[in-house]
C-alpha cells in the first residue's frame, strides 16, 4: 500500500508543493525582516520626539551645555554633564575590566589545560550572566562600605567608585572571551618559529600571541567600552542622580568619590518621573537615548571592523 | 645605577633559563590569579548576599556544627569522588538539574494555566487551536501529505479566532470537566504522546510506548495519594507530573540503568536528606536556628511596608507570565529568522546584499544597550500600539525584541551545525527544502537551539531597565489579571525596594528578592547546560 503511494506522493500536486514551498519561504522572511523593522522602530522612536525636543532646545545648546537641570527652574539641557558622568564610570570599569579580561584571556589561550578551561570559562560567562540590578545592588550595599573601611576613602551613600569597579568585573567575560578567540586564532605555526629561535613561553605569549591577536583584543576593548556607556542598572541603584561637570582638575579626580549621573541613569530618572509626555524635559529622554544609541552603535561597528581585521589575516 | 644594569647583565649571561623562568612563572601565576579575580569577587558576594537573604546571623554555632555534619561534609565527601569519578558526577548534576528545572517550570504551568487563564479559558483555546495541531502532527506522521504543513499554519491563525468567538460554549465543556479532567486532557495526554517521540527518538532506553501507557496511568493511580496531601490539589499535581515526574523519573531510570552511573544518584539522594535532617534535628535538640528572610511567606505574600511583612509574590507571576510569552514569540521569530537566513537566504546578487545587511543589522542590534530598547517599547508597544504602559503584553514585546538577536545569533549556530552532507543526502532523495527542514534539519538543531534561547530567557528575567522604561508599576500588590493587566517584575521590585533606606530592607528583603532571582536564573541556566551536554556529543 505504501509503497504505492510513495511515487505518487513525490509527482503529485507539484503546483501545490510549490505553492507550500514558497509559503514557508515568505513566512521566514517575515520573520528576518522584523529584525530590519526593530531597527527602523529605534531609530524613529527616538528620532521623531527628539526632532521636537531640538525645536525648542538647539542643538548647540544641547550638546555644549555644561549643566543638565530638567526638573528644576531655570530649566537646562546640556548633555556634556551626562557624557562626563558615563566616561569617569566607563573608565573606571575599563581600569578594572581590560587588564583583567586581557590577563585571563592569555592564561586560557595559553597556558590553562583542558580541564582548567572546562571549568574557568563556565565559572565566567556566569559573571556575565548576573542582571545588572543585582550588581548594582551589591555594589550600593556591600562593595560601598567596604571600600569606605579603607581609611583615608571616604565615599558618598552614591557613589561612581564602586559602580564602575563592579561594572569592571562584570564586563570582565565580555573582554576574554573575544581576546581568547583571537589569541587562539593565531597559528600555531608562529609560535612554534618563535620557540625555534629560542624564545620562552613568555616571550611567545607576551611578544608573538598578544601583538598577533591586538586588532582581536583592540575589539573586545571596544566592546567592552560600548556595553559600558550603555549599562544601567548598577549606575542607577549605586552611583546616585547628581549631574555634575567637573570645573578644575581637582574636581575631576574627586568625581569618582561622588553621586554622578550618566547618560543611561538620566533616561531612567526622566522616564520614572514623567510618563504622561508632551514636555521638554520628557523629550530630552530622547535625545539622551539619541545620543546613546549612536555613541554605541560607533563602537560596535569599530568593534566589527576590527574583528572582520583579524579574522582577514588568519583565514 | 651602573652596578645595578652590570649584575643583570651579568646574570642575563651567566642563566640565560633561570632568569626568564622565574619571569615566565610569575607571569604564569600572574595570569592565573585575574583569571580568578572576577569569580571569586562574585563568589564573596554571593557568600554576603546568601548570608544576608537566610538570616545566617542569628544562628547558633551548634547549629553551623549540625550543618557541617548533615550537609556540608557530604557533599563535599561526594564532589571528591566525583572527581575521580566523573560519571557519577553528571549523574548527580543530571538529576539535581531536571529535579530544580521540574518544580520550575511546574510552577510556571501552574501559575499560567491556573492563577491567570484558569482551567476553562485553558481548555477553550487548548480545543480550538491544541486539538487540530495535535490530529494534523498525527496524521501527518502516518500519511505523508503535503498539505498538512499548510493546515498548520491555518489552524495557528484562525484557532485563536475561533476559541475567542467560542469562548462561551467552549470553556462550558471544561466546567463540566472541572480542573483535574481539564488538564488530564489537555497536559497529561500531549505528554504521553510527547515523551514517546523524546524516548525513542533521542534516548536509547525504554519502549516509547511503556512510557507514554506510564505516562497515563500513574497520574491517576496516585490520586489517592494526592487526596491525603492538603497543600498538593489534583489540578497542581496533574501540573506537576508532566514537568517534573516524568522527566525526573526517565533521567533516573537512565541513571539507574547504567552501571557505572548509578553511584551518582548518592550525591543528590544525600544532599536531599541532609538539608532534610537540618531543617528537623536542630529543632529537636533546642539549638537556634538562622531566621531566613527567603522563606514560604516570602515567596507567597504581596509587597508591604513592614520588612517582616514583605513578599515577592505579584512580582513572580508577573515574571513568570512574561517570560513564557517572551519565549513563544522568540523561539517562533528567532528559529524563523535563522532558518531564512542559513537555509534560503540568497548569499550572492543584489538579494545577497541585503542578506548581508540583515546579518549586520541582526549583530549590531545584539549591541543595543537595554534601556535603548525600553525606549522603543515606550514608543511603539505603549503609545503607538495602545497596547498601555506597564502591560503585560507591552513588557513581552519589549522584551522580546531585546532577546531576539541573541537566539537568532545562537539559533543560526545550530542550524550551521548540521552537516551539508545530511542536507545533500536529503536533497538528493527528493526532497524539497521544507521537507528537509523538518525532517532532517530541526531535529539535529533543535537542543543547539533550545539552550540558545533559554540562556537568552535568563538574559530577558534579570533586565530591569527596559521595564522601567515602558512603565512597569514600582509596586504592585497583586498580579497581572490577563495580557492586558498592569504588572511588576521580580528584578524591578528588587531595585524598588534596593531604595528603601531602612535595615531590614538592605540587609533582608532585598537580599531574598536577589536570591530568588539568582535561584531561577541558575535553574535556567543549568538546564541549558545539561541539555548542550546530553545531545552535542558529536554524533557526526
Amino acid at each position: 500500500m505504501s509503497n504505492e503511494s510513495a511515487p505518487i506522493d513525490l509527482r503529485g500536486d507539484r503546483g501545490f508543493q510549490d505553492l507550500r514551498e514558497r509559503i514557508y519561504q515568505v513566512a521566514f522572511l517575515a520573520c528576518a525582516v522584523i529584525s530590519v523593522l526593530a531597527t527602523v522602530g529605534i531609530v524613529l522612536s527616538l528620532a521623531v520626539p527628539a526632532v521636537g525636543f531640538f525645536q525648542n532646545v538647539s542643538l548647540g545648546e544641547f550638546l555644549l551645555g555644561t549643566q543638565f537641570s530638567p526638573a528644576i527652574r531655570p530649566k537646562v539641557f546640556g548633555v556634556l554633564p551626562l557624557v562626563f558622568g558615563t566616561l569617569v564610570i566607563t573608565a573606571g570599569a575599563a581600569a578594572v575590566a581590560l587588564p583583567f579580561g586581557l590577563l585571563t584571556a592569555t592564561y586560557l589561550a595559553e597556558y590553562a589545560s583542558a580541564g582548567r578551561r572546562a571549568v574557568l570559562k563556565p565559572m565566567l560567562e556566569v559573571l556575565a550572566g548576573v542582571p545588572t540590578v543585582v550588581y548594582g545592588y551589591f555594589a550600593l550595599v556591600y562593595v560601598t562600605p567596604l571600600l569606605n573601611a579603607i581609611p583615608g576613602l571616604e565615599l558618598g551613600t552614591f557613589n561612581a567608585l564602586s559602580a564602575s569597579i563592579i561594572m569592571g568585573v562584570m564586563i570582565i567575560p565580555m573582554v576574554s572571551s573575544i581576546s581568547e578567540d583571537a589569541m587562539s586564532a593565531v597559528p600555531d605555526s608562529l609560535r612554534e618559529a618563535s620557540y625555534g629561535l629560542g624564545a620562552t613561553k613568555f616571550d611567545v605569549s607576551t611578544g608573538v600571541v598578544i601583538p598577533s591577536a591586538a586588532s582581536g583584543i583592540a575589539s573586545s576593548f571596544v566592546l567592552a567600552l560600548s556595553r559600558a556607556i550603555g549599562e544601567t542598572m548598577i549606575v542607577v541603584v549605586a552611583a546616585g542622580q547628581t549631574a555634575r561637570f567637573p570645573g578644575s582638575v581637582p574636581e575631576l579626580l574627586t568625581s569618582f568619590f561622588k553621586s554622578t549621573q550618566t547618560m543611561t541613569s538620566a533616561i531612567i530618572q526622566l522616564g520614572l518621573s514623567d510618563l504622561s509626555g508632551g514636555t521638554t524635559a520628557y523629550r530630552a529622554l530622547f535625545a539622551i537615548g539619541l545620543t546613546l544609541f549612536v555613541m554605541t552603535l560607533v563602537l560596535n561597528v569599530i568593534s566589527d571592523l576590527l574583528v572582520q581585521h583579524y579574522q582577514e589575516d588568519y583565514d | 645605577m651602573a652596578t645595578g644594569t652590570e649584575r643583570q647583565g651579568t646574570d642575563g649571561t651567566a642563566a640565560f633559563g633561570g632568569v626568564s623562568r622565574l619571569r615566565g612563572v610569575v607571569f604564569q601565576y600572574v595570569t592565573f590569579a585575574a583569571s580568578l579575580f572576577g569569580i571569586l569577587s562574585l563568589a564573596v558576594l554571593l557568600g554576603y548576599v546568601f548570608w544576608d537573604a537566610f538570616g545566617l546571623e542569628t544562628a547558633e554555632s551548634a547549629w553551623y556544627a549540625t550543618m557541617v555534619v548533615t550537609v556540608v561534609l557530604p557533599v563535599a565527601g561526594f564532589l571528591l569522588y566525583a572527581r575521580r569519578n566523573p560519571l557519577a558526577g553528571r549523574t548527580a548534576l543530571e538529576l539535581a538539574a531536571t529535579a530544580t528545572g521540574g518544580v520550575l517550570s511546574g510552577f510556571a504551568l501552574v501559575v499560567v494555566l491556573e492563577v491567570i487563564a484558569g482551567s476553562g479559558l485553558w481548555f477553550a483555546y487548548f480545543l480550538a487551536v491544541g486539538v487540530p495541531l495535535g490530529a494534523l502532527y498525527l496524521y501527518g506522521r502516518r500519511v505523508e501529505a503535503s498539505w498538512t504543513g499548510l493546515a498548520v499554519l491555518g489552524v495557528l491563525v484562525a484557532g485563536p479566532v475561533a476559541g475567542t468567538v467560542l469562548l462561551g460554549p467552549l470553556s462550558r465543556i471544561g466546567g463540566v470537566l472541572g480542573g483535574p479532567g481539564v488538564y488530564y486532557l489537555s497536559v497529561i495526554a500531549p505528554t504521553a504522546l510527547v515523551a514517546r517521540h523524546v524516548v525513542d527518538g533521542y534516548l536509547d532506553g525504554p519502549n516509547g510506548n511503556y512510557v507514554a501507557l506510564a505516562t497515563l496511568v500513574v497520574p491517576i493511580l496516585a490520586v489517592p495519594a494526592v487526596d491525603t496531601v492538603a497543600v498538593l490539589s489534583r489540578s497542581v499535581w496533574l501540573l506537576f507530573f508532566p514537568t517534573l515526574v516524568v522527566p525526573f523519573s526517565i533521567v533516573a531510570g537512565r541513571n539507574l540503568a547504567a552501571p557505572g552511573r548509578r553511584v551518582g544518584v548518592v550525591g543528590p539522594l544525600a544532599f536531599a536528606l541532609g538539608v532534610g535532617l537540618l531543617a528537623v534535628v536542630p529543632d529537636l535538640l533546642g539549638i537556634t536556628g538562622p531566621s531566613p528572610w527567603f522563606d514560604w511567606q516570602y515567596v507567597t505574600s504581596a509587597p508591604s511596608q513592614t520588612a517582616e511583612q514583605a513578599g515577592l509574590y505579584p512580582a513572580i507571576i508577573g515574571s513568570i507570565f512574561m517570560i513564557v510569552l517572551v519565549a513563544l514569540l522568540t523561539l517562533v521569530l528567532g528559529v524563523g529568522a535563522a532558518l531564512y537566513l542559513e537555509e534560503y537566504a540568497p548569499s550572492s546578487g543584489p538579494a545577497g546584499a541585503v542578506t548581508q545587511l540583515i546579518r549586520i543589522n541582526i549583530s549590531n542590534l545584539a549591541g543595543v544597550p537595554s534601556v535603548v530598547y525600553g525606549i522603543l517599547g515606550l514608543a511603539v508597544f505603549a503609545n503607538t500600539l495602545q497596547f498601555g504602559f506597564g502591560t503585560v503584553i507591552t513588557a513581552a514585546f519589549t522584551l522580546s525584541l531585546l532577546i531576539l538577536p541573541i537566539v537568532i545569533i545562537s539559533a543560526r549556530e545550530a542550524i550551521r551545525s548540521v552537516p551539508d552532507s545530511l542536507r545533500e543526502a536529503s536533497y538528493g532523495m527528493g526532497a524539497t527544502r521544507w521537507q528537509t527542514i523538518k525532517n532532517v534539519i530541526m531535529p539535529r538543531a533543535i537542543p543547539g537551539i533550545l539552550t540558545g534561547t533559554i540562556l537568552a530567557l535568563g538574559r530577558a528575567i534579570g533586565e530591569t531597565a527596559p521595564l522601567i522604561m515602558i512603565g512597569v508599576a514600582t509596586t504592585k500588590f497583586s498580579p497581572p489579571s490577563g495580557l492586558f493587566g498592569k504588572m511588576t517584575a521580580m528584578p524591578m521590585q528588587v531595585f524598588t525596594w534596593s531604595s528603601y533606606p531602612s535595615e531590614a530592607f538592605q540587609h533582608g528583603v532585598v537580599a531574598a528578592g536577589v536570591v530568588t532571582l539568582l535561584i531561577v536564573l541558575l535553574t535556567m541556566n543549568s538546564v541549558a547546560i545539561l541539555l548542550r551536554n546530553e545531545f552535542e556529543r558529536g554524533d557526526y
